[in-house]
């Protein structure tokens, strides 16, 4: 096995190591800490937004990009959440926890290298489990049938829909099926039948993932920061853009190190698990580190406490690199932001999953590599030039959100040359708005559209199997584990707060999956 | 939703069904049908079963209130115009005057930075595209039915 990893990683370094990949982790990071950073857009849309730059180039050189760019989206939306209580997405808001207290402090420089160190030991520390644990899983996986793949995307599109918090899992399950039915539109691959698509020659080969990538996040997220009237892009307190001082005592080293190490493996686990991510790594390690530190250092969690800040930013960054084991290992995303990047090795001819290993060993190893030259370019790039990055932030949004929904619209029409396409994606952004509106989760329609297709065949396969039987459900021991996997994701919220209400009397608490 | 997967399932019944498919158990209507079940089981459950939010289930009128309405469908609106006149301005203008009426609907009314923002913005990108990476980007129609191309 180590032999396996030695060749890999050499096959890995010397992928990255090609000048036009080092260049691409470089603007990859760049960019993502640029795009993270605008108050609204998370990295879901800050690497569909850099998926048209990469259509073009060798898939290796554009996978490393758009790992920087998630790196770099995540790094960034810490820089928002610190400096003006405006988290870019949900990973990132248990930073402003303590971050921006310790920011209105005085002390913003501080808290940005704080999160800045935190967030690169987080991102190596994941990295160095994510390449012993990536190839093990995978040389498993290799033994895995139609049926086990079945079981492991409904397992993956629950998990998603159990922790999408916003709206309850009823609202994310029936997100899930509207991604699934949209995948059903076009040419079906294996009978050559055209499904839904009216008599259009533009729907024959189904809807484009990355329009409806932008128009679900993208165009959506623009729009949200005008209809929310939301101005915290305007304010940013000019005090906070000239700082110069990033300096960590080495007592405070002291304090924050073994915060950095216990999240980053707690971050790990937690986004190696389908669905979970980088928003419960960040939570789950804001609350594991407020429960273990000490009464009196309680007291200082929310108003500006190092080890507040550590603990989620070390979560979320490894949390991130764990969500890349199942996309790498199985082909089956673990959030919204690795669901687009699965799309993008589709798009690029790569059959994610087990085989990917050995098919395309240098995307595998490369991808790997790249991340721990992300997390130093992050590091070494980013921390100097916070303070003029932290500039964006006072850009007017009477500038900002058109130029969003400008790129947005060409990053689908450069592409495709086809004017339907910016119709389609305005129709697709009208519905999602409505949708969001009313709560409905975006990732979870993401990932069924994603994979719909895969989970069709593979059904279609397991059932051709199996004789046209649903025993494939529980035949195979392994399949059948994943399927009871499934239903306790799927029914512990449900019984926990039917347990609560019955403990309690009356109402479930707040926090519990609302139906 | 509910309206949705019934069109759907409606929808689906219309898929033709090959000579081969005929007799097969699962055909190119089989996933759509599953969908649109499992679509209208859940919509009906968000309807009909009780929230436990604390705070009961909020009407869109409260989760929509005091939202920029204007701005958001104007924008929406210039997408729309956008798309449809880009095959006869052609990327460079429809873009430019895009991003004006963008800035313009947004509240900004310095027109001088208006023109600094957008210009070299939309140059830039066409000159990255149609120079550097050798796509073509064809100019509206517009300038082949007034003879100037």
């Amino acid at each position: 096995m180590w032999d396996g990893m030695l060749s890999g990683m050499l096959t890995g370094i010397s992928t990255t190591m090609i000048p036009m990949n080092i260049a691409m982790v470089l603007f990859g990071c760049f960019m993502g800490s640029l795009i993270g950073m605008l108050p609204g857009l998370g990295p879901i849309t800050a690497v569909a937004l850099m998926i048209p730059v990469t259509y073009g180039l060798d898939p290796s050189t554009g996978m490393v990009l758009l790992a920087g760019v998630y790196y770099g989206a995540i790094f960034g939306g810490s820089t928002s959440s610190i400096l003006i209580n405006a988290p870019g997405e949900a990973a990132t808001v248990a930073t402003a926890l303590d971050g921006y207290p310790l920011a209105r402090q005085g002390y913003p420089g501080k808290a940005l290298a704080v999160a800045a160190y935190a967030s690169f030991s987080g991102g190596t520390i994941s990295v160095i489990m994510l390449m012993v644990f990536a190839p093990m899983l995978a040389s498993v996986a290799t033994s895995f049938q139609s049926a086990d793949y079945f079981a492991l995307m409904i397992l993956g599109l629950t998990a998603v829909s159990a922790f999408a918090g916003r709206g309850g899992v009823l609202k994310a399950l029936l997100m899930v099926v509207l991604g699934l039915m949209l995948a059903t539109v076009g040419t079906d691959q294996t009978s050559g039948v055209q499904r839904f698509t009216f008599g259009s020659l533009e729907l024959l080969d189904g809807i484009e993932f990355l329009l409806l990538a932008m128009a679900t996040f993208a165009l959506t997220e623009a729009l949200s920061i005008i209809l929310k009237r939301d101005e915290s892009s305007d304010s940013l307190n000019p005090k906070m853009i000239g700082f110069k001082s990033l300096k960590v005592t080495k007592e405070e080293f002291k304090q924050i190190a073994p915060t950095i190490g216990r999240s980053s493996l707690l971050g790990f686990i937690i986004g190696v698990l389908p669905g979970a991510g980088a928003t419960l790594g960040s939570f789950m390690a804001y609350g594991m580190e407020r429960n273990l530190a000490s009464p009196e250092e309680q007291k200082k969690f929310g108003k500006g406490s190092l080890r507040g800040l550590a603990a989620p930013e070390a979560g979320n960054n490894a949390a991130s690199s764990g969500s890349f084991v199942p996309l790498l290992c199985l082909g089956i995303p673990g959030s919204g932001t690795t669901a687009v990047m699965l799309g993008a090795l589709i798009a690029y001819g790569i059959e994610p999953g087990p085989r990917m290993l050995t098919a395309s060993p240098e995307v595998f190893w490369g991808l790997i590599m790249s991340m721990y030259l992300g997390n130093i370019f992050l590091l070494i790039l980013n921390l100097p030039l916070i303070p003029y990055f932290a500039r964006l932030l006072a850009i007017p949004r009477n500038f900002m959100v058109p130029m969003i929904l400008f790129f947005s619209l060409m990053g689908v029409y450069l592409i495709t040359f086809n004017d339907f396409d910016i119709l389609m994606m305005v129709i697709f952004c009208i519905a999602a708005m409505a949708l969001r509106l009313m709560n409905f989760p975006m990732a979870p329609l993401l990932l069924g559209f994603i994979l719909g297709g895969l989970m069709e065949d593979n059904l279609r396969r397991a059932l051709m199997i199996y004789d046209e039987s649903l025993s494939f459900m529980w035949e195979r021991p392994l399949t059948l584990g994943i399927n009871l996997t499934t239903l306790f994701i799927l029914f512990f919220p449900m019984l926990r707060s039917f347990l609560s209400s019955r403990k309690g009397g009356g109402k479930p608490k707040d926090e519990e999956v609302v139906v | 939703m509910l309206l949705f997967s019934m069109a759907y399932g409606l929808l689906a019944l219309r898929v033709p069904l090959s000579f081969m498919d005929q007799g097969e158990f699962f055909t190119p209507r089989t996933m759509p049908y599953a969908l649109a079940i499992l679509g209208l089981i859940l919509s009906l459950m968000i309807l009909l079963l009780p929230t436990t939010d604390p705070e009961g289930k909020r009407t869109l009128k409260e989760e929509t209130h005091g939202m920029d309405w204007k701005k958001a469908i104007l924008l929406v609106v210039g997408m729309i115009i956008y798309g449809l006149v880009m095959k006869w301005l052609g990327f460079i203008i429809s873009s430019i005057v895009f991003l004006l009426c963008g800035f313009y609907i947004l509240g900004e009314r310095r027109v001088k930075r208006m023109l600094l923002a957008a210009i070299p913005l939309v140059i830039f990108l066409w000159f990255i595209m149609s120079a550097l990476l050798g796509v073509y980007i064809a100019p509206g129609e517009l300038f082949y039915t007034l003879g100037i191309l």
